[in-house]
């Protein structure tokens, strides 16, 4: 994968959790343009291991002379945001991916309905650049806990003016999804990026009313689960690599060197998947992608988020 | 570099030729003695020196005649140019991705300045120099791709990526083997390769499907395919079948080394950054017989590979007309030896 | 060819079927395509608002709008002719919401017509349920002088452009709602195989 070499040029602290980082390439050069949506699988050298965590690009499209992500410091995580707080200061210097979209906006939709929760309002900061551009018609709907978790309420205020709803938690403020995708117009698309059930929600609530499912669209920038540590083997190297319990098979992988392909490192897209030769115990799918027939069949995994419990999982690579 | 355009035309008279060193670089596709379909896609990095591959986009000696063609196709059919309205973005990532490499790769050739959104394109061969308000279509004569696309060789096809799949909702075709953009404008993936046989059997359009839409901004790919024509004509379109279908049965002993040529798609699927589509570039190189017989392994190669191609092939690739005429001629060169693997003229 | 084939852009059609999650239905009929709203009406009735256009083809023996009239109870409404349909579907979509199911049921270029008109609103043709009735007749495309001659019944068609005897594919357009013809005889003009009704 083609990487750019950055570095962090200002921190901001958002929220008591939040932190946002502006970066720009190591060698004083514009950053590649991108689209509304899109997100950097930003590399970190925890304790002699490396972690990639994937993060919206957040800054308006027509500037790329820096790129902007924010980062919710979760303590329950594998490191990579605590790492982001407490070690990446200003001049730190980091490895990003180039902008990959698994999220963009339909130019088929005649209306668009954003909905973000908490953290996920980050990926619809660049959509809402491209659509205030393009001059299309949005709403965005922000839920989030309480006043101090309201991280950039007043950017979106300034972008979207009485296109924005917000809805406080602590304030007894709802969102209703029923309420909310009853009254719209035919052509319109719903993008949602927050927890799982609000996510989960969604989906089920757009279902029972209807609508197609190339209409509802969602990013999910899940962890990788951890569980028991297991054995594989990668037949063309005859390589044996064992992952351990707080890794994903992917990151093990990439420890031992090896250059295993991968986008969204969260189940969604496929593009890890890989070739099931043997496995003596049972696979755990995590992921999104596979079929319900592929994941009986047992033929495939994807490790970005999938684990075994077994003595010897044979992939073919 | 010193490149000399020359003058020819792929119509007509059909005067067009190759340059020896034309010749030498030709994109061979066989590898093997027998051909059949793969997802045969590697990465588009720089190749060697000289080659076709060097750079992302390919300039050669018939780069000023190639353009003219297509401006005679435009002129008389301006349906080989179409945008659908929601691709206005995907225009100016070509515009973008073209001035760009070309002012990179061929400086002595293309000049591109920016200042801020206000940008200079200089194109020497074509006697171009335009200012123009990047991301504003009304600075420029004609819209994005019909203005670029008059300024780069080859079929270029813009895909809208969407619901797990690829639409071709904007394309400039003027030097297609036998598909028709007018019809087949709007189409999905495995739609507008419906008519391709044995294929989808294989698997091959799942897996390239797969792969197409997970290539990146700044990891391009590249592929061969390829066909047969009868005389060097880049307008091999359904549109003009009428044109130059009797082509196809006029085929003797005694023309076949200097009428039938060989025809190779080098294609290459870039990632667009702004409106997160692709663009698929396929640019025709052709080859005679007779040219192509000034290396022997290739000529013992291509026999080869037209004996043994699968029928459903042949007559889905056109070639059933005189096939059997180029077998005879390239059997010359056969003695039958084993020439190994790969595509290398000696 | 070989067994096994077939062209991935030939559209298949189903049966029409109430779909169980939905904010309101719509249907769209004309000619036979009228039997298929009646076997809907042997189906569950649904829960939601129902909305049915529907013609009878003037030049058939086949009337489906008086039976209509008995056991369609609800939201429907008779029109003359396609464009009566096309334009009273065209109101009737600029206040509809998300969640409306539609159905549309007629020859082919008739489907392919209502869908043109769906599309601007975002309805897209896969999100459609559509079924084939009364004829295979096809729309053929003439890709030499671009003009669409509708009720192709054979093989080979002569154009309504030009003149061409045009060899009728199933390769088809859904933008076009029409399949691509060439010219069958390019290579050696006259001799055009034989040609025969397939599209009754």
């Amino acid at each position: 994968m083609s990487v750019l070499n950055v570095r962090v040029d200002a921190i901001e602290q958002v929220t008591e959790v939040v932190k946002h980082f502006t970066l720009v390439q190591e060698n004083g050069e514009a950053l590649p343009q991108f689209s509304g949506g899109s997100h950097v699988v930003v590399s970190m050298n925890i304790n002699g291991r490396v972690h990639r965590n994937p993060y919206s690009l957040m800054g308006s499209t027509a500037n790329t002379d820096k790129y902007e992500i924010a980062v919710r410091r979760q303590e329950k995580s594998r490191g990579g945001s605590v790492f982001m707080h407490d070690k990446v200061e200003v001049g730190t210097e980091l490895q990003i991916t180039y902008p990959v979209n698994l999220f963009s906006i339909s130019k088929l939709g005649n209306k668009h309905i954003l909905i973000a929760g908490g953290i996920g309002i980050t990926p619809f900061m660049s959509q809402i650049t491209d659509l205030n551009r393009l001059g299309w018609d949005y709403e965005m709907h922000y839920a989030y806990r309480s006043d101090e978790h309201a991280a950039f309420r007043e950017e979106l205020e300034e972008l979207c003016g009485d296109r924005v709803h917000f809805y406080v938690e602590s304030d007894n403020q709802r969102l209703d999804f029923n309420d909310l995708l009853r009254k719209q117009p035919l052509g319109t698309h719903v993008y949602i990026c927050g927890p799982d059930p609000m996510v989960k929600i969604l989906h089920h609530t757009a279902e029972e009313l209807g609508w197609p499912e190339n209409h509802v669209h969602s990013e999910q920038f899940s962890a990788p689960p951890i569980g028991d540590s297991f054995h594989i083997t990668l037949s063309q190297s005859d390589m044996e690599i064992e992952v351990s319990g707080d890794m994903s098979m992917l990151e093990a992988m990439e420890e031992a060197g090896v250059d295993a392909p991968f986008l969204c490192r969260g189940g969604a897209c496929g593009r890890c998947e890989l070739e099931v030769i043997s496995c003596d115990g049972v696979i755990m799918h995590n992921d999104h992608y596979l079929s319900d027939t592929e994941k009986a069949e047992g033929k495939k995994i994807m490790p970005c988020v999938s684990r075994a419990k077994c003595q010897s999982l044979v992939l073919n690579i | 570099m010193n490149m000399v355009f020359k003058k020819e035309t792929f119509r007509d008279d059909y005067s067009f030729s190759n340059s020896p060193e034309a010749i030498r670089r030709f994109p061979f596709p066989f590898p093997e003695d027998v051909y059949m379909y793969s997802v045969n896609i590697e990465p588009h990095v720089p190749g060697p020196v000289g080659s076709v591959n060097e750079h992302a986009i390919d300039v050669d000696e018939h780069y000023v005649s190639e353009c003219e063609d297509r401006k005679i196709t435009l002129a008389d059919d301006p349906e080989r140019c179409i945008a659908l309205p929601h691709m206005m973005d995907a225009q100016w990532d070509m515009v973008e991705l073209v001035m760009e490499s070309l002012s990179a790769d061929y400086p002595e050739l293309f000049t591109l300045t920016k200042d801020g959104d206000q940008w200079h394109w200089v194109n020497k061969p074509l006697e171009v120099s335009d200012t123009f308000t990047f991301g504003d279509a009304s600075t420029l004569p004609m819209e994005p791709l019909d203005y670029i696309g008059r300024q780069v060789q080859g079929d270029w096809v813009l895909l809208d990526q969407r619901d797990e799949d690829l639409f071709a909702d904007a394309a400039i075709v003027t030097s297609q083997a036998d598909w028709s953009l007018a019809f087949d404008a709007g189409m999905s993936f495995k739609e507008w390769h419906g008519p391709v046989p044995l294929a989808n059997e294989l698997g091959i359009f799942d897996r390239a499907l797969k792969y197409m839409l997970h290539i990146q901004h700044g990891s391009p790919v590249r592929r061969l395919n390829w066909t047969m024509t009868i005389n060097p004509r880049l307008d091999t379109s359904p549109e003009q079948y009428p044109l130059w279908g009797p082509d196809n049965v006029s085929v003797t002993p005694e023309n076949v080394a200097q009428k039938v040529h060989l025809r190779v798609e080098l294609q290459a699927l870039f990632r667009l950054p702004r409106s997160n589509g692709l663009a698929f570039s396929i640019r025709g190189y052709l080859i005679s017989l007779e040219e192509l017989s000034t290396y022997p392994r290739w000529a013992k190669r291509l026999h080869r590979v037209l004996t043994n191609l699968h029928p459903d092939l042949s007559e889905y690739k056109g070639l059933d007309g005189y096939r059997q005429h180029a077998i005879d001629w390239l059997k010359q060169f056969d003695d039958g030896q084993d020439i190994g693997l790969g595509t290398q003229p000696e | 060819m070989e067994r096994g084939y077939w062209i991935r852009s030939k559209p298949l059609y189903e049966t029409l079927v109430w779909r169980q999650r939905a904010t309101a239905h719509c249907v769209i009929a004309k000619g036979e395509g009228g039997l298929a709203v009646l076997k809907l009406f042997q189906q569950m009735f649904p829960r939601e608002p129902i909305k049915i256009l529907f013609a009878d083809d003037v030049n058939s023996s086949k009337k489906f709008a008086d039976i209509m009239s008995v056991v369609v109870t609800e939201g429907l409404q008779i029109c003359q002719s396609e464009q009566e349909i096309t334009s009273e579907l065209e109101q009737y979509l600029t206040g509809c919401k998300m969640g409306t199911q539609f159905y549309v049921a007629g020859d082919e270029h008739f489907m392919w017509n209502v869908m043109s008109v769906l599309k601007p609103y975002g309805v897209e043709d896969v999100n459609v349920n559509k079924e084939l009735c009364g004829t295979l007749a096809r729309s053929v495309y003439c890709v030499h002088c671009k003009t669409i001659t509708n009720n192709a019944h054979h093989n080979i068609e002569t154009c309504s452009g030009c003149g061409r005897n045009l060899l009728v594919r199933d390769h088809f357009s859904r933008r076009l709602g029409a399949y691509m013809g060439f010219m069958i005889d390019a290579e050696e003009p006259g001799k055009v195989p034989d040609i025969e009704e397939v599209y009754p």
